[in-house]
């Protein structure tokens, strides 16, 4: 008697709460619905199209021409840069906060304590207070404005993720090191055979949270980059609005969807590694 | 005997070691291996970060003229520029814009994450790993895309929200970005509505790691759901809870690209954030040394919020 009303309970939340869930992606239902309306269908406040069309993403990808206004977009650079940026920083982000990850958990050296602590202090600072002396740095001593240097090395300082690999890899017993060494394995080689292996849960996490920090980045590229080939998708899509009033709202969201799918699909396929690496590694430090 | 790399060596690979007593000079090689680890690592770290935030400091004490090179540029104002942001109306307000923005947010934002996560954890696993995806979209979606997409449903004349609530006869088209009052409460809508997903996550992480023993004990008591929830689920949530309300109040007291692409601080800097005051002194008006400052204000104020959360909500898990 009781499990079965626990299980109709449990059959009315679970209806409950897809529907919470539809309704939550009402946005994004919006986001499609619109992109794939015809230009005079734009502000008729339905939520799909009477006419299902791709003129938007076709103005998107070949140029907007309408008399008066004609706009060519570079969309397709928007989403290399995007691209590139991403993937180099998580390497690059990856490959040094392993190594230093390594030295802290399974070294002692003089200052370890001084350093560990000196980079969880300015984990803890946020953005801004570096901005406005890094934007000098970067503007007026390395000079890159618009390069992507300016876009990739300030992130490659990740102490977060130092602190997570460093907490992940202490569970990596010594005894393995050791073996290895007596082995004849050098300090890189152990790193490689052993402790990375061992990490990818941890790696994997980092991956996922840098990736995300730096595909959404915004402040930072709007202050460095002010050419149209080396905008970000964020900033390209930003500067759509600032180029032009409601017309290009069709635009825009085709180019929001082509930006969001990807990264949609990514989560959806791998929900599981996904979801479960990602709160074990908030969490179990 | 020479201190050895791993901390814990047990006794035999000890005596192995002493069988290839190492030469000098590897000896240094091996001592110098941590440092040659971290450099990489460092050497960003000096040069991106460290170096800027003292210069930071440095410049909130410093007139800049951007258009003058070297040395001479500067000019030392001493404590000038907090003498005047701390006498600036407009800085007082949008530091009560940020106080209101984040305390609404972290307290109703948390509050909702914490009952979805419980909901989402008692339906079938199933279910509840495509639900955790959906409610995680926004975090993965960009910001911009995010704040667009919301601009265009609040339009006053054409949004969708608009429609909805004229058709429906509910009211009258309300200006929700441009009313001084609702333009606030739209922000804070879509930042709870953004962040929920995040929070939920994190916390149903938690959720799974209590025993489900507690429950079967309570119930053979007979207590309710509720009374579970308040004396098994929320006390047991209170490290996880310190780290989303944590992380939450450093977000949003740096809230800026939301706000900056949502209402631009408008109508009359009713909206305007400290973070987007900050970004219009420097980059609006090159008021470098005055920015720094509010930047170093803004440093100090979130490093008091951290401390009080940690002091408050952390004293009795152990984080």
């Amino acid at each position: 008697m009781r499990t079965r009303r626990d299980k109709m309970g449990r059959g009315v939340l679970s209806v409950v709460l897809c529907l919470i869930a539809l309704t939550y992606l009402f946005p994004y239902i919006w986001m499609i619905g619109t992109s794939l309306k015809p230009d005079d269908e734009l502000s008729n406040g339905k939520l799909f199209p009477e006419k299902i069309t791709t003129v938007q993403y076709k103005s998107l990808l070949e140029g907007f021409d309408a008399g008066r206004i004609q706009l060519k977009y570079q969309y397709p650079r928007y989403y290399l840069n995007s691209g590139f940026v991403t993937l180099t920083s998580v390497g690059l982000v990856l490959a040094c906060d392993a190594l230093a990850a390594f030295a802290f958990a399974k070294f002692e050296f003089k200052g370890k304590q001084v350093l560990f602590w000196l980079m969880i202090i300015t984990m803890m600072l946020p953005v801004y207070a570096t901005l406005i002396p890094s934007f000098y740095l970067f503007s007026r001593v390395y000079h890159w404005v618009n390069r992507y240097e300016a876009l990739i090395l300030p992130g490659v300082v990740d102490a977060y993720g130092i602190f997570l690999l460093t907490q992940y890899m202490r569970t990596i017993p010594s005894e393995l090191l050791d073996a290895a060494r007596v082995d004849g394995a050098g300090p890189l080689r152990s790193f490689w055979k052993i402790i990375v292996p061992l990490s990818r849960p941890a790696l994997g996490t980092l991956a996922i949270i840098k990736f995300l920090g730096v595909w959404n980045d915004y402040l930072w590229p709007l202050v460095m980059i002010r050419q149209e080939k080396m905008f970000t998708l964020p900033i390209g899509i930003g500067q759509m609005q600032v180029r032009q009033g409601m017309v290009v709202w069709g635009v825009q969201m085709a180019a929001s969807v082509l930006a969001t799918v990807p990264v949609v699909i990514l989560v959806f396929i791998m929900q599981r590694q996904f979801l479960r690496g990602f709160t074990a590694g908030a969490f179990k430090g | 005997m020479a201190q050895t790399v791993g901390v814990s060596s047990p006794p035999t690979t000890r005596i192995m070691e002493t069988a290839h007593e190492p030469t000098r000079t590897q000896r240094f090689f091996r001592g110098l291996t941590p440092y040659l680890l971290i450099s990489p690592f460092f050497i960003g770290f000096i040069l991106f970060q460290l170096f800027p935030i003292l210069f930071s400091f440095f410049l909130s004490t410093q007139q800049w003229n951007p258009y003058k090179d070297g040395a001479d540029a500067f000019e030392f104002v001493k404590l000038d520029h907090f003498n005047t942001l701390f006498h600036t109306a407009r800085f007082w307000n949008s530091l009560r814009v940020t106080g209101i923005i984040t305390l609404v947010c972290v307290t109703i934002g948390t509050a909702l994450a914490v009952l979805l996560a419980v909901l989402i954890d008692a339906v079938p696993d199933w279910l509840s790993n495509i639900l955790r995806a959906v409610f995680f979209m926004p975090s993965v979606t960009s910001v911009v895309v995010i704040t667009f997409i919301w601009k265009q449903l609040l339009n006053r004349r054409y949004g969708l929200i608009n429609d909805l609530l004229v058709s429906n006869h509910i009211m009258d088209a309300q200006n929700f970005l441009g009313d001084s009052k609702l333009a606030l409460w739209s922000i804070i809508v879509m930042l709870i509505w953004a962040g929920l997903g995040w929070d939920a996550l994190i916390i149903t992480s938690s959720l799974r790691n209590i025993p489900e023993e507690y429950y079967e004990a309570a119930r053979i008591d007979g207590a309710s759901y509720i009374k579970q929830f308040r004396y098994i689920t929320l006390p047991l949530l209170r490290p996880v809870l310190l780290f989303v309300v944590t992380t939450g109040c450093i977000f949003l007291i740096g809230l800026f690209a939301q706000v900056q692409l949502l209402t631009a601080g408008n109508p009359l800097h009713r909206t305007e954030t400290v973070s987007l005051y900050l970004y219009d002194q420097a980059f609006g008006y090159q008021e470098f040394g005055y920015a720094s400052a509010i930047a170093v204000t803004l440093t100090f104020i979130m490093f008091a919020v951290s401390f009080f959360n940690f002091k408050f909500l952390g004293n009795r898990g152990e984080v």
